[in-house]
C-alpha cells in the first residue's frame, strides 16, 4: 500500500510541478494550470496524511475512505469554483452569507475537515496509530541502546 | 504574487490609561509565569524541550501561540482587507494541517525523543539518515530563516510598544527584546511554553471577542457581503484579488509547509505522554480555528465600512485592526487584543530563539563532529547573540527585515518537508535525497529570494518562489532517492527502524 502512495504522492508533486511550469512557458496561464494545481496540492496534503496513517503497509478501511472522500471533497470545491461562472457581483447568490463559489471552497476546504479528520484520528488511535505495545517495543529497543553504547 | 508580511508600517497610538494598565497587566503576568518556569529549568533538556514533560492542553496551546504570531492580528487582516479572501486560503489548511502532522510526524518525533533522547528537528533528520551532513544543513536553514523570522517580530513588537507606550520604535525594539530575552536566556523553551499558555489563551479569548464586534458593526455576514459585492466584485470572489493560481498556490505553501516549521514541530518532542496525541488534532484545530476568526473577520468587516461610507479609506492596509478595534470595541477589548498581538509575537520570537540556539549550540557542532559540553550555558550565549543580532538588523534597516522576513515558512517548508516528513514515513528515502532536497530548498529559495528582491528577475503572476522550492526539494528527493535506492536498504539504524515502523 505504500509503495502505492509513494507513486500518488509523486504524481500528485508532478501535477504541482507541470502547473508551474506552465506558467513559464505560456504568456497566457493556460486555464487547467489553476485545476492541476488544486488536484496536485490537495493531493500531495492527502497522500501524505494516508502515508502517515499506515502501518505494517495497511490502513484501516474506514481511513481509506476518509482520506479519499476528503481528497474528492477539497479538490473537487476547487475545481468547481475554478468551473462555475462567476457571479460576486450586486444580486449575486448568497451561500451562509458568502458568494456561491468563495463558500464552497471555504466551507469545503476550511470547515468540513474540522468535524472529520480529528474525529477520525482519535477513534482510530489505539488501533492504528500508537497502542502500549508499540510504547514497549520503542522503550525496549532504546534501553538495548542504552546498553550496547555502555558494553 | 503578494507576500504576506507580519507588520510592515507604524500603527496608530494607542496610549490610553486603559489600554496601558491592561498592557502592563499582561507584562506582569507574562514576568510571573516566566520567573516560575525558569525556577525549574535546571539542564539542556529543561532549556530546549521543556524537560519532556509537558501535558497535552499546555503542548496544543503554546503551539497555536507559536504558529500564529502577530501576523494573525496586523499583518494578516490587513492582506485580507487588500486582496479579498485571496488571504484566507493562507489560513485554510488549517483546517488540514493539524491532522497532517499529527499522522505524518507527531508519533514518530515523540517517539524519536524516548528512543534516542533528541530534541531538534536537525537531530531527528541526522537520526534517520545517520548523516551529519544532513543535519549541518538542516541547521543552516534553520538558522538562516530564524534569523530574518526573530528580526521581522522584533521590529512588530516595536511597533506595537511604541503604539500603546509611546516609546519610539527603537525603543521599543530593544524593551521589546530585552523581556523576551529575560525570560528565554532564564527558562529557556520550558519559561516559553508556560507563557504561551498564558498569551495563547489572550489570543483565543481576543480573538473571539473582536469576531462578534466585527459581524455586528457590518449588520451581519449576509449583509458586509452585499456592500462589497455591490462596490468590488472580485474582491469576494473564490480568488480575491490575486487569482487561482496565486491563491492556490498559498493552500499548497502553506499547507505542505506546516510540516517543517521546527518551531512548532520540535514541540512534539516535550511532550510528557505520547498516548495524550490522541486529542492533539481535534484541541490544535479548534484552537486555531477560534484564533483565526480576527484574521478574516476584521479585514473583510473593514472593507465594508470603508465601502459603506462608515470609515475612510485605510492609508496602510496594516492598520485595519488598530483602526477598527479603536472605532468599532470597547477600549478594553483593544486592550485585550493588543496584549494578544503582543503576546503572539512574543510566543513565536520564544520559539525561534530556542530552534535557533538549539541549531548553534547542538546540531553545527555535531554537523562538525563536535559536541558541546554545556549546552545549557552555551543554549542561554546563543539565546542572547542571536536576539541582538536580529534586533540590530530591525532596527538598523526595515528594508532588510523584509527581506529576510519573507525567507521564513517557504525556507523551512522546502528544507524540512521532505527530509523530515517524508523520510520518517518512507523506507525508501536515501541520504543523498535528502541531502538534494536540503540543498535545492535552500539553493532556490536563496537564489530566487535575492534576483526577486532586487529585481533581477520577476516570477509570472501567481507562482512564488516559496511554492517553487517546495515543489523542487520534494522532486529533488523522490528523483535522488529513486537513483541511489540500492543504498537504502539496510541504512536506517534498528532503532529508529522500530520508531518507523511502530
Amino acid at each position: 500500500m505504500k509503495r502505492l502512495l509513494v507513486r500518488l504522492l509523486v504524481t500528485s508533486c508532478g501535477l504541482v510541478a507541470i502547473a508551474y511550469v506552465s506558467m513559464f512557458v505560456s504568456a497566457t496561464p493556460p486555464a487547467w494550470a489553476p485545476i492541476s494545481l488544486a488536484i496536485g496540492a490537495n493531493g500531495v496534503i492527502m497522500t501524505l496524511m494516508a502515508i502517515g496513517a499506515v502501518r505494517h503497509d495497511t490502513m484501516p478501511r474506514s481511513l481509506v475512505w476518509t482520506f479519499l472522500g476528503l481528497f474528492v471533497l477539497c479538490a473537487g470545491a476547487f475545481v468547481v469554483a475554478l468551473l462555475l461562472p462567476a457571479h460576486e457581483g450586486p444580486g449575486g447568490p448568497l451561500l451562509l452569507g458568502l458568494p456561491m463559489r468563495s463558500a464552497i471552497v471555504l466551507y469545503s476546504v476550511g470547515v468540513v475537515p474540522i468535524a472529520i479528520l480529528p474525529l477520525a484520528y482519535a477513534l482510530t488511535f489505539e488501533s492504528s496509530t500508537l497502542s502500549e505495545d508499540d510504547l514497549v517495543r520503542v522503550r525496549a529497543a532504546h534501553a538495548s541502546t542504552r546498553e550496547s553504547e555502555q558494553a | 504574487m503578494t507576500t504576506p508580511m507580519l507588520l510592515q508600517s507604524a500603527i496608530p497610538g494607542l496610549a490610553s490609561p486603559a489600554i496601558v494598565a491592561i498592557a502592563l497587566v499582561y507584562f506582569v503576568v507574562v514576568a510571573a509565569i516566566a520567573t516560575w518556569a525558569t525556577r525549574r529549568t535546571k539542564n539542556a533538556n529543561d532549556f530546549f524541550v521543556a524537560g519532556a514533560g509537558v501535558g497535552l492542553w499546555t503542548l496544543a496551546i503554546a503551539k497555536m501561540a507559536a504558529t500564529l504570531s502577530g501576523f494573525a492580528f496586523i499583518g494578516g487582516p490587513g492582506l485580507v482587507y487588500t486582496i479579498g479572501i485571496g488571504a484566507v486560503f493562507i489560513i485554510l489548511p488549517g483546517a488540514l494541517s493539524n491532522a497532517l502532522g499529527a499522522w505524518v510526524l507527531a508519533k514518530r518525533m515523540r517517539l524519536l525523543g524516548e528512543a534516542r533522547g533528541l530534541f531538534t528537528v536537525p537531530d531527528a533528520i541526522g537520526a534517520r539518515y545517520g548523516s551529519r551532513l544532513a543535519q549541518g544543513l538542516a541547521a543552516v536553514a534553520v538558522l538562516v530563516a530564524v534569523t530574518g523570522y526573530i528580526a521581522t517580530n522584533l521590529l512588530a513588537l516595536g511597533l506595537v510598544i511604541d503604539a500603546i507606550f509611546g516609546t519610539g520604535l527603537s525603543t521599543g525594539i530593544w524593551i521589546g527584546t530585552a523581556i523576551i530575552l529575560a525570560y528565554s536566556v532564564a527558562g529557556g523553551i520550558m519559561a516559553g511554553i508556560y507563557t504561551d499558555v498564558f498569551q495563547g489563551s489572550v489570543m483565543a479569548i481576543a480573538s473571539a471577542i473582536v469576531f462578534a464586534f466585527a459581524l455586528k458593526s457590518g449588520g451581519g455576514m449576509e449583509h458586509i457581503s452585499r456592500t462589497i459585492m455591490a462596490a468590488d466584485a472580485a474582491y469576494l470572489g473564490p480568488w480575491g484579488r490575486i487569482g487561482p493560481m496565486a491563491a492556490i498556490s498559498f493552500f499548497f505553501v502553506f499547507g505542505v509547509g506546516s510540516l517543517g516549521q521546527p518551531h512548532v514541530i520540535h514541540k512534539f518532542y516535550m511532550l510528557r505522554d505520547p498516548r495524550q496525541l490522541k486529542w492533539y488534532p481535534l484541541l490544535m484545530t479548534v484552537a486555531l480555528a477560534v484564533t483565526q476568526l480576527l484574521y478574516v473577520s476584521v479585514g473583510v468587516a473593514m472593507k465594508a465600512l470603508v465601502l459603506g461610507g462608515s470609515m475612510a479609506p485605510l492609508a496602510k492596509a496594516d492598520q485595519a485592526t488598530p483602526q477598527f478595534l479603536l472605532h468599532y470595541t470597547p477600549t478594553l477589548v483593544a486592550g485585550l487584543v493588543f496584549s494578544g498581538v503582543a503576546a503572539a509575537i512574543m510566543a513565536t520570537v520564544n520559539s525561534f530563539m530556542s530552534v535557533g540556539a538549539a541549531a548553534l549550540t547542538h546540531d553545527l557542532p555535531i554537523a562538525f563532529g563536535g559536541r558541546v559540553t554545556d549546552e545549557l550555558r552555551v543554549g542561554r550565549i546563543s539565546t542572547v547573540v542571536l536576539a541582538v543580532v536580529a534586533a540590530a538588523v530591525a532596527q538598523a534597516s526595515g528594508t532588510l527585515v523584509a527581506f529576510l522576513g519573507i525567507f521564513g515558512w517557504g525556507l523551512f517548508g522546502s528544507t524540512i518537508v521532505p527530509a523530515l516528513a517524508i523520510g520518517l514515513n518512507w523506507e525508501g528515502a536515501t541520504r543523498a535525497g535528502a541531502i538534494a532536497s536540503i540543498a535545492t530548498g535552500l539553493g532556490i529559495t536563496l537564489v530566487g529570494e535575492t534576483l526577486g528582491y532586487f529585481k533581477v528577475y520577476g516570477l509570472p503572476a501567481g507562482v512564488s518562489i516559496s511554492a517553487l522550492a517546495l515543489v523542487s526539494s520534494l522532486l529533488a528527493f523522490f528523483a535522488v532517492s529513486w537513483l541511489t535506492r540500492d543504498t537504502a536498504r539496510g541504512s536506517i539504524d534498528p532503532d529508529i527502524q522500530i520508531v518507523m515502523n511502530a
